[in-house]
């Protein structure tokens, strides 16, 4: 019974790393799923914005925003960000921006509470983080209220996504302390002052204000830009006219699926599939183990059975029974353990009933194979064991 | 099988073991004949080729030489064992040990059903002759316990019921009796003689016993391998 436990677990391992593999899966494809995007414009010859880094000027949006056949564009900006809150714990999230007035998040998946209502200070994050509904935390030098609930929205990384408006999320990605934003604004004005433009007043002044209010600066880039088709428009259609722009690529919804699975996860896949494989050899070997040893405890009745006339199919049957009654036991421990304990884990474990199902035909055969050597053990018993000792 | 052929007809069986220094003629050109419902005692200082003899009819050790028919059936010719020998095994043999030999996680009424189970019995017919053979030998009352929830004597029985139900034409027994105190060791000698009589069985018995011989009907000897009777 003991050994029906720890196969038991062992084969609960072998859904866990099951899970785990279509959790990440899932949460690297969750966040660009809920945006809903059509068509994706990264940064040229990049792959991004998530298996890379993407970068593009932020009046993008409105250049896309021309083309015929895009119904609404919209910027993605995203970062991630690790904080201590004041009294509570470190928190991890990505921060993304919505396009602040078009975007409120009326289309994410809210569990709790509302879309954004205003342009500064609110935002929705994922059940995941463990924020509730209205609590309060400190962000750069803003309070930052939560006003909605998502599930199932994680980035690549399985951080739960937070969303603000655009403007916030920048904020809070350019956010410096009140020192480093004294010496880059005094850097700036000792080059100034070196330079020629200097004797110009209105730059003079100009030099010493906020960097988001001097022109030459220009707004902060944004990651990709996100299009939406209009009805009737293919999206390779949209696409063609977009590549002629020079300074740009431009990726289909399944595209990134692509670059995310086959970039992020792909050797993560593999790594897991390869443990998997190794706790299936393990699971196999140490069941083989057992059923020998309960056929060498048995071995005296095996020969008494052959004594009295047994069939060897009724033999090799009992063996055969006695494995597939302790793969079932380990088994169903399995699934019963796996369905109370891997809600616990900090990140997504995902089995789904093709994966239960697929454990059960490796049982099935682990348990075949595993009773060979029990078998084998038991047609050679002799029946004149029975005589001896 | 036919009612007037002999219940065993054994032709010049020969076991040996060894080579050379280790060479041991266990037994040399036994022939005999066994008679249907007839108990036959099999006496022998140790060593001399009773267990080889009975292990030999059993179909559990093979001759080096020699022929045996059971029920009027070849299930031995020139040292090699003929026909289905396990459906020989299941149905015309039946074996009672010196120890009990009872499947220690089965209980008393399923030891003996397994035999019948094992012949493809149907389950009511299997589980109405396991309980009429258990009353038969008094240990009705036994019927759910394990081996080790039974005394000796009760286990001998146990043992014997699983060596009867199946109405085999031979039982063979080696030394069923020496792990019993005098008294019940005369009892087991009556029920082999009660099931020879009644299920007209042969019986051959080993036994250093010879207070019961008066309750078998013949005697036979070996020495060295040698059997005279
Ligand atoms: N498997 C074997 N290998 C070698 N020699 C054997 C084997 N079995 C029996 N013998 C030898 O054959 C001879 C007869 O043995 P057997 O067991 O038939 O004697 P036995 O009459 O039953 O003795 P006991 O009364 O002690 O049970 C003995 O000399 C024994 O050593
Ligand atoms: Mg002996």
């Amino acid at each position: 019974m003991l050994t029906a436990v720890g196969l038991g677990l062992l084969l609960t391992i072998v859904l866990g790393m099951t899970g785990i593999y279509n959790g990440i899966i899932v949460d690297a494809t969750a966040l660009p799923d809920s945006l809903r995007a059509d068509l994706w414009i990264v940064q040229r010859d990049t792959r991004g914005p998530f298996a890379e880094l993407s970068r593009l000027p932020a009046d993008l949006e409105e250049r896309a925003r021309a083309v015929p056949g895009v119904a609404s564009a919209r910027s993605y900006v995203a970062h991630t960000i690790q904080r201590d809150v004041p009294g509570g714990p470190q928190i991890r999230f990505t921060a993304l921006g919505l396009s602040w007035p078009d975007d409120h998040g009326a289309d994410l998946p809210l569990v709790e509470g509302r879309p954004l209502s205003q342009a500064h200070f609110e935002f929705i994050v994922d059940r995941s983080l463990g924020l509730a509904l209205g609590t309060r935390i400190p962000l750069g030098r803003d309070i930052y209220t939560v006003v909605g609930i998502t599930e199932g929205i994680t980035a690549s990384g399985g951080d739960p996504v937070a969303f603000f408006t655009r403007s916030d999320a920048q904020k809070i990605q350019f956010d410096k302390s009140n020192e480093a934003i004294r010496l880059d604004r005094e850097a700036r004005t000792a080059r100034f002052r070196r330079s020629q433009l200097s004797r110009n007043p209105d730059l003079a002044r100009m030099s010493t204000a906020p960097a988001n209010q001097i022109p030459a600066l220009g707004p902060a880039p944004v990651s990709a830009v996100m299009l939406n088709l209009a009805p009737g428009y293919q999206a390779e259609e949209v696409r063609g006219r977009l590549s002629q722009w020079k300074d740009v690529t431009v990726y289909t919804q399944a595209d990134q699926h692509q670059l995310i699975l086959g970039g992020i996860v792909e050797k993560t896949k593999r790594q897991i599939g390869l443990f998997r494989a190794l706790l299936v050899v393990i699971s196999t070997i140490l069941m083989s183990l057992i059923i020998y040893t309960m056929t060498l405890d048995k071995i005296h009745s095996i020969a008494l059975l052959k004594l009295l006339g047994a069939r060897r199919t009724v033999i090799l049957g009992m063996i055969l029974q006695e494995a597939l009654l302790l793969g079932g036991i380990a088994y169903t421990l399995a699934i019963v353990l796996g369905n109370t304990i891997f809600e616990l884990f900090p990140r997504r474990v995902a089995v789904e009933n093709s994966d239960r199902l697929l454990l059960l035909l490796v049982v099935f055969v682990i348990s075949i194979v595993a009773s060979i050597f029990g078998m084998k053990k038991a047609l050679a018993a002799d029946p004149n064991e029975v005589l001896a000792g | 099988m036919s009612d007037t052929a002999p219940a065993v007809e054994a032709r010049l069986l020969s076991r040996h073991y060894g080579e050379g220094n280790t060479y041991v003629k266990a037994l040399d050109k036994a022939s005999f004949e066994i008679q249907a419902g007839e108990v036959v005692a099999l006496l022998g200082p140790s060593g001399s080729g009773k267990s080889t003899l009975l292990t030999i009819l059993g179909l559990i050790n093979q001759p080096n030489e020699g022929s045996l028919r059971i029920g009027g059936e070849d299930v031995i010719r020139d040292g090699q064992l003929v026909g289905n020998t396990n459906l020989v095994r299941r149905r015309q043999l039946g074996f009672v040990f010196q120890r009990s030999n009872l499947i220690p996680f089965l209980n008393a009424q399923d030891n003996i059903r397994l035999v019948l189970d094992l012949d493809d019995v149907p389950g009511r017919v299997a589980r109405r002759r396991a309980r009429d053979i258990l009353e038969e030998l008094g240990v009705a009352d036994r019927a759910t316990h394990f081996p080790v929830q039974l005394s000796g004597g009760q286990q001998q029985r146990v043992a014997i019921a699983r060596a009867l139900v199946h109405e085999p034409a031979l039982l063979l027994a080696d030394e069923p009796t020496a792990s019993l105190d005098k008294e019940r060791g005369r009892q087991v000698m009556e029920l082999f003689r009660t099931a020879a009589r009644e299920r007209n069985a042969a019986v051959l018995v080993v036994t250093h016993d010879h207070r019961s011989l008066d309750l078998v009907d013949r005697t036979f000897e070996i020495e060295d391998g040698v059997l005279s009777h």
